[in-house]
């Protein structure tokens, strides 16, 4: 041995390795004898169980309630978690797996050994059952945890990809319905005018068949600050609001409204500079106007 | 700073009269329930999990609430220990010791690598150093510890009482302080090779004393 320590000086640092109290450099000295010395290989895990029983020594401490659930539901958790990471490799894996059974449903009976007699053969026949039993059943829960685990997890994301569809169902349908507004048989088109310096544009787009109106304009200028635009629908008797809006930063509008509104009566469309929220009647000059023909 | 080790020891040492006969020990069911569960753990059942932890859970926590001072870190080592016997519920081996033992083993291992972590820190003194935190824990010590685990602990309790005191003393302060004998002749005093005389003869008494759990394949 080129340890330097001898085995005297080793055998006699066993008692405080195995209560691991002795320095790193002492420690190291001594595992390397150890390492090579059957005798005292012996007598340290005779000490190191010595050692692990001097623990029972304390008292059991009881946790309060809440702390003592709080450990308990993380532990569960984790264990949980960590399970249904490897149940969902493990079916990955059987996924992957071309075979027609898993090996652990594949049992190999072998003969009984010469010379064991009956009953010993029936009791390993026993333990077998009791072990192949055992184990199916453990299996099977897993399995049957797995598939639920599994169940849940695709009908939350059936539902996840139903509400999309759903979503995008009615985006589709509301873009139909723009089109029929802006294009159909009975939409009358109105020109807009404006004395703006921006010289906005737009056109307001009636569809007298669904009682929709659509205002698309350009080059709308961001109203002062507390300042917003209403929309007002005028006919020879009223000036009906049509509800307040917002330009986009870079200026577009697109507006949309559901009135009814009698063909004949309508003898304009107006845009009016109001403060926020809007006013029961026009304070303003329009900023944009179309005269119904 | 430390008041001196030894105005409390870490280790119980009430007097046990009579130590409980082989006889006592052996067929224990209590421990056959726990190799069944830790088995159960290692085929990945977690209900088995909180079984263990349930029965256990106030063992393991007087363990590291002895090394340990902080609630938190307490409670960390606590969870901690349940979950690398959950981790390593397939290495465990009967042969070699009791699933309490296995357990508490971990406990201590785990509460004294806390203990030398927060020590290199310098934010904690060696843990349960002023005695009150266990006089407390105490008196709230479980009483529904079943008879086979309250038999194992008598054993060695009344094995601990039965050292001297100055043998105990540098025992505790290994065992719980997690201190290596140069630590402890420092701390209290005396020479290095009276700390190891002392420290070896603890434990060959004590071995000695143990047989009996180890003997009968434990309570």
């Amino acid at each position: 041995m080129t340890d330097g320590m001898t085995h005297e000086a080793a055998s006699e640092a066993l008692e405080a390795l195995a209560l691991d109290a002795l320095d790193a450099s002492e420690r190291a000295e001594v595992l390397a004898h150890v390492a090579g010395c059957a005798e005292c290989q012996r007598e340290l895990a005779a000490l190191e169980r010595t050692s692990n029983e001097l623990a029972l020594a304390a008292a059991p401490l009881a946790m309060a309630p809440a702390q003592r659930d709080r450990i308990r539901a993380r532990l569960l958790a984790r264990a949980g978690a960590e399970r249904a990471v490897a149940e969902r490799a493990f079916a990955e894996q059987r996924a992957e797996s071309s075979g027609p059974a898993r090996p652990s449903e594949v049992v190999t009976l072998r003969a009984p050994r010469r010379g064991m007699g009956t009953s010993a053969w029936m009791a390993m026949a026993a333990g077998l059952v009791a072990i192949v039993g055992m184990g199916g059943y453990m299996s099977a829960r897993r399995e049957r945890d797995a598939l639920r685990a599994s169940l849940q997890a695709a009908q939350a994301e059936r539902g996840v990809r139903l509400a999309a569809v759903d979503s995008l169902r009615a985006t589709l349908e509301d873009k139909d319905r723009m089109i029929a507004n802006l294009t159909g048989a009975q939409v009358a088109v109105m020109t807009m005018a404006s004395q703006s310096p921006t010289s906005p544009t737009g056109r307001m787009f009636w569809d007298q068949a669904h009682n929709a109106w659509t205002l698309v304009a350009h080059r709308v200028p961001m109203p002062k600050s507390g300042r917003t635009y209403q929309l007002w629908l005028v006919t020879p008797t009223a000036k009906i609001n049509a509800g307040t809006f917002m330009p986009k930063p870079d200026g577009e509008v697109m507006v949309r409204a559901t009135m009814a509104m009698p063909t004949d009566s309508l003898a304009a469309v107006a845009v009016t500079d109001e403060p926020m929220g809007g006013s029961a009647q026009p304070t303003t000059a329009p900023m944009m106007v179309a005269t119904a023909r | 700073m430390n008041p001196s080790p030894s105005s409390r020891p870490y280790l119980q040492s009430e007097v046990i009269p009579e130590t409980p006969g082989a006889t006592g020990l052996a067929g224990g069911n209590t421990e056959a329930r726990d190799v069944v569960l830790v088995r159960e753990m290692a085929s990945g059942d977690d209900r088995a999990l909180g079984t263990l932890y349930d029965r256990w859970h106030a063992v393991v926590h007087g363990v590291v609430a002895r090394v340990l001072r902080q609630p938190d870190d307490i409670e960390d080592v606590v969870e901690e220990t349940f979950w690398q016997a959950w981790r390593q519920a397939s290495r465990f081996d009967p042969a070699r010791g009791a699933v309490q033992t296995w357990l508490l083993t971990i406990a201590r291992s785990r509460a004294l690598d806390r203990a030398r972590a927060l020590r290199r820190r310098r934010e904690s003194p060696i843990e349960g150093d002023d005695g009150e935190v266990v006089v407390e824990q105490a008196a709230a010590s479980d009483p529904g510890l079943d008879a086979e685990a309250t038999e194992r602990r008598q054993i060695v309790t009344a094995a601990l009482s039965q050292l001297p005191a100055e043998q105990r003393q540098a025992l505790e302060l290994g065992y719980y302080g997690g201190l290596s004998q140069s630590e402890i002749a420092e701390r209290t005093g005396q020479p290095l090779g009276t700390v190891k005389t002392r420290m070896r003869l603890a434990m060959q008494k004590l071995r000695s004393q143990l047989q009996i759990l180890h003997s009968e394949g434990g309570p």
